[in-house]
């Protein structure tokens, strides 16, 4: 138990994905200009990243490694991420419309997440197991659901204050960012 | 129907000339690709490990098989001690694993030496472990049933400055290359005396 | 409106410039540029793949149904990274091993996927490659400066070589993920101040 306690504490916080591994910049820096777009995105982040960790992981335990197939993986796992965002889509649409409409836009630009695709690698690279994919993909979601929606907070702010202009935007977005993960650096005795 | 037809026909070809040409490029880089990590990871340290060695390491290489993995031994006879070098891997870097390769001396069951093959570490701080021989000479002469770690945890390893974490790493490393050369003994025991009836290789 | 082959390339040098002006490709951008080499490096492997995938799908543009060209593109462009990552194995292993997980990432570099939806599947093969080979460089060039600037600065030195000398003590934070963001960002805030003008 305490094996995946540690687990999650490093995919949350010490291995942020994406303030610690750089992972999952494009959206991060689209969808945190406002809370609400910042939350729903987190959410559909979670939603994919947990599907796609085990899809993914169970591809390269069932089909790739025991036929020695592993040079397919880059083209199979992104035809599974590309293939479950569009499943998840047409789901929603169905079943769930209120959620999919909440989730908007965001769903179909997370096939071009790189947190998605990384941590789907990272899972492999690491040989987690079954239940530590599932956990570290979730932990994974959640902590790049935390950074975004921390940043959104912040950017909030900092639109509000008086900042000249070569600065403006993206600019200060980035420096921003910067301090959000120098605190988080802190975490990093930890691992 | 014709649509969906048309639609199934070009992903399908798409993905069969895509497993192809992968397939195709896969065969023809692959023995340079093994050249390439012997060459990069470990050649280095082969040649400072084995640097008075009769042999040549490299070509006397031979694999085990260690359970469910294929682990490749550099052999040499440096004066009159028969070594053995094997390949592990340090769980817990700052950045990812540390790979070492460790030699043993097979009579005496000591560490003649290691050295860091593969590290993401940070440059100038865990890059030091690679860098810096005298961080891997402390683990010279050491016994393969005294398990190492740094100071910080109480053993006699003392670890890089500002690199804590790289240098616990390589005794994570160090630790479980003792234990797989335990864990094989008797087949390298064979090993080395074939290769010894067999004259080495000069 | 056609442009001639020379406008297409340019482009990608200065006007839609990415990451600074074409907001895409940011992940590597922020995570390789460790190092001038690293830079270098993935944004050369990237134009690789961006120029074969440009031109395969502009020669296929006509054959590939609507429905499920992302699904194509996304096809072609994986077999193209998952090739430079076999040559990058197999010729310069160093650099492979240091840029690491991020090259399968390269199949999901926004830019990759974005030139072959907004140029490649509407243009002619030439123009694709003018326009993939601008981009691409463009890519390459900005990794380039923003590497040099993190290394310069976090590590004291440059290509590997020690610029000022012993007694300097890098911001070590600089090639590290904050030092990433805030480099990208002090950068961007130059570019800005430059084109205004």
């Amino acid at each position: 138990m305490t094996e995946y306690i540690m687990l999650a504490i490093s995919c949350i916080f010490v291995n942020n994905i994406m303030l610690a591994q750089n992972l999952g910049a494009c959206p991060f820096l689209g969808t945190s200009k406002s809370m609400d777009t910042a939350v729903g995105m987190s959410m559909a982040v979670i939603f994919v990243l947990v599907m796609a960790g085990i899809t993914t992981w169970t591809v390269e335990a069932a089909i790739l490694k025991p036929l020695d197939l592993q040079f397919l993986r880059t083209v199979a796992f992104i035809l599974i991420i590309a293939s479950l965002v569009q499943f998840v889509e047409m789901f929603l649409k169905k079943s769930m419309p209120s959620l999919y409409a909440g989730l908007g836009i965001f769903l179909p630009l997370i096939t071009t997440n790189c947190a998605v695709m990384g941590a789907c690698l990272i899972n492999i690279n690491k040989e987690y197991s079954f239940m530590q994919a599932l956990v570290s993909s979730f932990c994974y979601a959640v902590g790049f659901g935390l950074a975004l929606v921390l940043f959104a907070g912040v950017r909030e702010r900092v639109i509000m204050a008086r900042v000249p202009k070569p600065l403006q935007d993206t600019s200060i977005g980035l420096i921003t960012a910067g301090f959000v993960a120098l605190a988080f650096f802190g975490f990093k005795g930890m691992g | 129907m014709n649509d969906m037809f048309k639609m199934v026909l070009v992903l399908a070809v798409l993905c069969s000339a895509s497993g192809g040409i992968l397939a195709g490029v896969r065969s023809l880089t692959m023995d340079r690709i093994e050249y390439q990590q012997l060459k990069f990871e470990k050649e280095p340290v082969i040649r400072s490990i084995f640097a008075d060695a009769d042999n040549d390491p490299m070509t006397d290489r031979f694999k085990l098989t260690d359970g469910d993995t294929q682990r490749t031994i550099f052999p040499g006879k440096v004066g009159d001690q028969n070594i053995v070098a094997l390949e592990a891997l340090g769980k817990g870097g700052f950045s990812g694993d540390v790979g070492l390769l460790v030699a043993f001396d097979i009579d005496s069951d000591t560490i003649v030496g290691s050295g860091v093959t593969t590290h993401s570490e940070t440059p100038g701080f865990g890059s030091k472990a690679k860098e810096d021989p005298s961080f891997v000479a402390q683990f010279e002469g050491r016994d393969v049933s005294s398990a190492a770690s740094v100071k910080n945890d109480g053993g006699d390893i003392d670890a890089i400055s500002g690199a804590t974490i790289t240098s616990r790493a390589v005794c994570v490393g160090l630790n479980e290359a003792s234990a797989i050369y335990q864990r094989l003994k008797p087949e390298l025991k064979k090993s080395m005396d074939n290769l010894a009836s067999k004259g080495g290789s000069n | 409106m056609a442009k001639s082959l020379t406008q297409e390339f340019v482009k990608g040098l200065w006007e839609e410039l990415p990451p600074f002006r074409l907001v895409l490709g940011l992940c590597p951008v922020l995570a390789v540029t460790t190092t001038a080499k690293n830079g270098i490096g993935m944004g050369i492997a990237t134009t690789f793949v961006l120029l074969c995938s440009n031109m395969l799908i502009s020669l296929l543009r006509n054959i590939i149904p609507q429905k499920i060209r992302i699904a194509c593109f996304i096809t072609i462009i994986a077999t193209f990274v998952t090739v430079v990552e076999f040559l990058m194995k197999a010729y310069t292993y160093p650099l492979y091993l240091t840029l690491g997980i991020f090259i399968p990432l390269i199949v999901v570099n926004c830019i990759v996927l974005g030139r072959a939806e907004a140029f490649a599947c509407k243009n002619g093969v030439a123009h694709s490659l003018a326009d993939g080979l601008g981009i691409g460089l463009g890519f390459t060039l900005s990794l380039g400066v923003l590497g040099s600037f993190r290394e310069v600065l976090g590590a004291g030195t440059f290509f590997g070589h020690s610029v000022f000398g012993a007694a300097f003590q890098p911001f070590t934070f600089m090639v590290e993920a904050p030092g990433a963001f805030i480099g990208l960002g002090i950068l961007l805030c130059l570019m800005n101040i430059v084109s205004s003008k």
